[in-house]
């Protein structure tokens, strides 16, 4: 994404702050001129501190009463400045990840299909994070700073407009080498990161494998493996932060040069000025030179964080404005209660235009018939799934539920018709309670009861610590994968829509529980129209329609004696697997 | 933390010069207000323009003094810093070499990288960090100070007085704001979790059509965040506001207290600008001393995770035995064996017993969690039992050295891993020595020829975790590698899952032919896998409940006909 794009983008979102900017700017200005006012009455205090017996005592305990409230109000003005800059920041990331989930629930699935959900996390996240600091970074330091520099450059001028020169034409200087290093520590930062990068990638393969690498007792040749990598990160990472740890001893020398240059020259200024240059002055003025570079330091810090951040932005609204699923057709029919006839005429899908998947699937599946999906893993079973449940939208063909296309369904309600138990078991960290109310979280305990029994899943929730007020980890954590089954089950079992989806895992589940799953699903499927991803066998040969599935296609349709008879695909597939 | 020192050895002379260096800079510039002083007493006021350019030529050198001296500290931070984490990195690398598995599982890989990497860093730069600066800001805020009281003492009292109150407000409001930022960094978490629970579950959330209550709890915690963040932000805040008040009272009180004994003569207008122009230099160095010590706690918090790495003894003892598989023929028997992982707390496996003669097949069956990888990882000793007792080929297993004894065992574990390299690189982890042919005839066996062709042969380049293969062909290659060692023991745990029917008969009949007298252990959950094995043992959580023969286990196991009847269906293909 181009920058000026994003930069214009930002922009529009902090819009909504306008008055927020406007007086954090004024107060800007306030902070600055009276900052740099202070300096000035010390100078004039110290004016009157000549020598012995010469001392303007009166005039001096005014200028210092009146820096003394002056100091006190530019406190009050920062503070507040502060305050109004941590808002306008925080607000804004607010405002970006509360658009961001907003994006995230109406993305299409093939979005979040298709990209590391780490990927996007850290978008919202990490990189807002990071835009934010830049935000609130930009706005404290870099208008001050500009504001201070602008400032005590015209400070200076009216006081002493040669030394003001010399300060002027010498601080580029220390700029001038702080970009020198940067450039040339560039290259050597770019070596580390290439170190460091393979030695994580390095680690990350061994320690992540640790128990390959003993069982084949490689451990030592691991670490040989490592220690040269670990040797030449070493290398690279001295001369990178050696390197870029000049820029401030560098920059400090070229200050203290401009402070002897201008120490000298207002000294000379006082001597051969004849009263129209004191030594107030010039205490002012070496305290301008200091104040002067320091912005510069400043500036070239936050233009760099202020570049990162907007790369960061640009990852954010690159998220925000990827295009979200299409909105229910306007003429899109609220489905109550379907009866569960589903047709499916030519339909074609495929993820990527190069890769067609299924193509030409005609199917009529009457209410209440079950039809089990066969194939290798891999083989596309979920795609069908995806389209039913309208996580993607058919390329070709159409597919009807009661006679309508369900493009004419609002998706809530055609999803509300459909009950779904995947294989991959996603509960959420909350209670045992709040995962079985998902469908309906006004369900009465209960309701939630009843469906946790019809699931067979109350007898070990009821062992659980806490029972139905358990509390579950990130994914269901701390139960089995069977019980985490058995309440997705539950889940499904409380509202038990006209039509199920059910994937039948099989691998990871202990004899009993597989048995348990195996009686809940049999009640759930009574009468209900069912698409059920099957393993087992009794699951397949009950099916009223086989879908069997080979890379992506559906190359064979009919129920198992037909099937069987014709001796294709699933024959062979059912002798090598049944039989011996 | 003590622990770590000693890698700083060899860096002494680097971890004194560095700060030393750093000091003489400082002293150096502890100097300028006092010849600054000295322009306006000796120079201005007699009007002597010679001593005022030299003066100024001392102000330039002691900025190119302070310079030369600076980059030597620097140079000597950063190397230290830098060997010294080189030198822990490697530590520990090392030292995770030699846990134990259930050393392993208790601290977590996961946790373990992020310790080598993360934690790494942040010791680095905060080492780097301590090295330069960690002494040279209380010196120059001390320096300062003492230098004052050189200049005048009562003067200087306003010093005493200011930097303690200076660093009550900078430590003070660093100690209040730290819990609070832990509470924003808490509540951050907290948003991540939700970003990514709703991502994860983004078809159980649609399906359910809880998109907009998932969008109202995510908006609900954004605010929580934001106030939090927003109330440290107002604490924090007040850092340079007060601070700025603090010591500008201080300089306009030391002025005016100034004024008074120059009135009276007791000092001059060039000493009162030195004092002024200290006060200036302690607010600098405090306010980097409070970010240093920020950096400096994450890098002992970092150092101090480390250090719990590397103060971990591996915790199993090695033996010296070396291993001989020609001792006898009863190669492994089970004692009554029990395994309790750490911290666990029931048993993994209890009271198990059996012995297996050379050249059998044992076949392990038993649903998740049943025990069975937990049973073939008490063969090469990734695990000792807690109870009972294992003998191999006669000899108690903790006598072995395990290094020999793995030499000896082939495993193909659950989770097919391939490591970056070629194929032949990861052919060779099992026999260093083995020659193309025989990691041919290897892979020939585990039926992945025709894999090794498509991909380019030997040197086929495989990517970190093997990821340019899919999992069917990692299966095989993996048990190829630990073919390649020609193992007395071979034991397969799981390892054919991805496999299609097809090519999982083709492996075991391969296998039947191919090892030799090698003992063969399969665990599986397919009972269609195990139909030929010698012995088929029946785990049911933890427990061996039956020990037989295919057609034995059929008639006496309840719990395996049941196996065997899910898979194959009742009534289905007789077996």
């Amino acid at each position: 994404m181009k920058k000026t794009s994003t930069l214009k983008k930002v922009l529009r979102f902090i819009g909504k702050y306008k008055l927020l900017v406007a007086l954090s700017t004024l107060l800007a200005l306030v902070s600055v001129a009276l900052t740099l006012w202070v300096p000035i009455l010390i100078g004039d205090a110290l004016d009157g501190i000549v020598g012995k017996g010469e001392v303007r005592l009166d005039a001096i305990v005014s200028l210092l009463l009146k820096a003394l409230v002056i100091v006190g109000i530019t406190a009050l003005v920062n503070w507040i400045m502060a305050g109004f800059n941590n808002r306008m920041a925080y607000h804004i990331t607010r405002d970006l990840r509360n658009r961001a989930i907003e994006t995230i629930e109406r993305l299409p699935l093939s979005y979040l299909d298709r990209h590391q959900s780490g990927d996007i996390v850290s978008r919202v996240i990490a990189d807002v994070d990071t835009f934010g600091e830049g935000l609130l970074l930009g706005f404290t330091q870099l208008f001050v700073g500009v504001a201070t520099i602008v400032g005590t450059l015209i400070f200076m001028l009216t006081i002493n407009w040669k030394i003001a020169l010399v300060v002027f034409l010498l601080t580029p200087l220390s700029l001038f080498i702080a970009r020198f290093i940067g450039s040339r520590t560039h290259k050597m930062f770019k070596a580390q990161a290439t170190a460091k990068g393979e030695a994580t990638s390095h680690i990350d393969e061994m320690i992540g494998n640790m128990k390959t690498v003993k069982a084949f007792s490689h451990e030592d040749e691991a670490l040989e493996a490592f220690a040269t990598i670990n040797g030449r990160l070493q290398k690279f990472s001295l001369s990178a932060i050696f390197y870029s740890s000049l820029v401030n001893p560098t920059t400090r020398f070229v200050n203290s040069m401009i402070y002897a240059a201008v120490a000298l020259s207002g000294a000379l200024a006082v001597v051969g000025g004849a009263g129209t240059f004191t030594v107030g002055q010039l205490t002012c003025l070496l305290s301008y030179t200091n104040q002067y570079t320091k912005p510069f330091n400043e500036i070239s810090g936050v233009i760099t964080e202020f570049q990162n951040a907007l790369a960061c932005a640009s990852r954010v609204f690159a998220l925000l404005d990827e295009p979200r699923e299409s909105e229910d057709a306007p003429d899109a029919v609220t489905l109550t209660e379907a009866s569960g006839r589903f047709t499916l005429s030519n339909v074609a899908f495929s993820y990527s235009p190069e890769k067609p998947l299924i193509e030409n699937l005609s199917l009529s599946v009457a209410p209440g018939e079950r039809v089990a999906i066969v194939g290798p893993t891999g083989c596309g079973k979920t795609t069908v799934i995806n389209l039913l449940m309208r996580f993607y939208d058919v390329n070709d063909g159409k597919i009807e539920l009661d006679g309508v296309d369900i493009r004419k369904i609002t998706r809530h309600s055609l999803r509300q018709n459909i009950g779904m138990v995947l294989q991959d078991t996603w509960l959420r960290a909350a209670t045992v309670r709040d995962n079985i109310r998902m469908a309906n979280p006004t369900a009465s305990d209960d309701e939630v009861i009843a469906a946790a029994k019809a699931a067979h899943a109350h007898s070990f929730i009821k062992r659980l610590p806490q029972g139905y007020d358990t509390l579950l980890g990130e994914g269901g954590e701390g139960l089995s994968q069977g019980q985490k089954q058995l309440l997705c089950i539950a889940r499904v079992m409380l509202t038990l829509p006209p039509i199920l989806i059910l994937d039948e895992a099989t691998s990871s589940i202990d004899t009993r529980t597989e048995i348990r799953i195996q009686k809940a699903f049999g009640e759930m499927m009574q009468g209900r129209t069912t698409f059920i991803v099957a393993h087992r066998l009794s699951t397949i040969m009950n099916a009223d329609t086989i879908l069997v599935m080979r890379d992506g296609h559906v190359i064979e349709q009919g129920n198992h004696q037909t099937l069987l008879e014709k001796g294709g695909f699933y024959a062979e597939l059912y002798h090598s697997q049944f039989a011996k | 933390m003590k622990h770590l020192v000693k890698y700083l050895k060899g860096y002494t002379k680097e971890c004194v010069l560095g700060p030393l260096f750093k000091l003489f800079e400082a002293t150096l510039e502890l100097f300028v207000p006092l010849v600054v002083a000295a322009m306006i007493d000796n120079g201005i006021d007699a009007g002597n323009k010679s001593y005022l350019v030299k003066a100024a030529l001392i102000l330039a050198a002691l900025g190119a003094v302070g310079l030369i001296f600076s980059v030597t500290a620097q140079f000597f931070a950063a190397k230290a810093s830098v060997g010294f984490v080189t030198r822990l990195r490697h530590a520990l690398f090392a030292h995770v070499g030699k846990l134990s598995y259930s050393d392993l599982d208790r601290m977590g890989t996961s946790s373990l990288i992020t310790r080598m990497t993360a934690d790494c860093n942040t010791v680095q730069s905060g080492a780097n960090l301590a090295l330069r600066l960690l002494l040279r800001s209380p010196f120059v805020v001390f320096g300062a100070m003492v230098m004052a009281f050189t200049v005048d003492v009562p003067s200087a009292w306003t010093f005493a007085v200011v930097i303690p109150i200076l660093s009550v407000v900078v430590f003070g409001i660093m100690l209040l704001s730290i819990p609070l930022y832990k509470k924003v960094q808490a509540r951050l978490d907290r948003v991540l979790f939700t970003t990514r629970e709703n991502i994860s579950g983004a078809r159980v959330i649609r399906a359910f059509g809880r998109e907009e209550e998932e969008i109202k709890k995510f908006r609900e915690e954004n605010g929580a965040l934001v106030a939090a963040q927003k109330f440290v932000g107002a604490i924090s805040n007040l850092l340079n506001p007060l601070t700025y008040v603090l010591i500008n009272a201080a300089t306009l009180f030391l002025i005016y207290q100034g004024a008074l004994r120059v009135d009276a003569g007791d000092l001059t207008q060039g000493q009162v600008v030195a004092l002024y122009n200290y006060m200036g230099q302690i607010l600098v160095e405090l306010i980097k001393l409070a970010s240093l010590i920020i950096s400096i706690t994450k890098a002992l918090a970092s150092a101090g995770r480390i250090s719990s790495v590397l103060t971990t003894a591996p915790s199993m003892a090695n033996g010296t035995l070396a291993f001989d598989a020609n001792l006898c023929d009863d190669i492994l028997v089970f004692d009554n064996v029990s395994l309790r992982y750490h911290a666990a707390g029931e048993d993994s496996l209890t009271g198990i017993s059996f012995s297996v003669k050379r050249g059998e097949t044992v076949g392990i069956i038993g649903g998740t969690g049943s025990g069975k990888s937990s049973l073939v990882n008490l063969i090469p000793r990734f695990y000792d039992a807690t109870g009972g007792r294992i003998l191999l080929f006669g000899e108690d297993i903790r006598r072995y050295d395990t290094e020999s004894l793995r030499e000896h065992i082939g495993v193909v574990p659950q989770k097919a891993v391939l490591f970056k390299g070629t194929l032949r690189d990861n052919m060779k982890w099992g026999n260093q020595n083995a020659t193309d042919d025989e990691i041919a005839q290897a892979i020939e066996t585990a039926q992945a020829t025709k894999v090794v062709a498509d991909k380019g042969g030997l040197d086929a380049a495989i990517e970190a975790g093997g990821r340019n293969f899919s999992g069917g062909q990692r299966q095989r290659l993996t048990i190829a590698r630990a073919l390649v060692k020609k193992p007395d023991i071979l034991i397969l745990d799981d390892s054919a899952s991805a496999l299609d029917f097809a090519t999982d008969a083709a492996l075991r009949r391969a296998l039947r032919e191919d090892t030799g007298d090698a003992t063969v252990f399969i665990v599986s959950q397919r009972a269609s896998s195990l139909l030929y094995a010698d012995k088929i043992i029946v785990l049911d959580d933890g427990e061996a409940v039956a020990i037989g023969t295919h057609e034995e286990l059929l008639h006496s196991c309840e719990l395996y006909r049941d196996i065997y009847e899910t898979q194959f269906a009742k009534g289905g293909a007789t077996a």
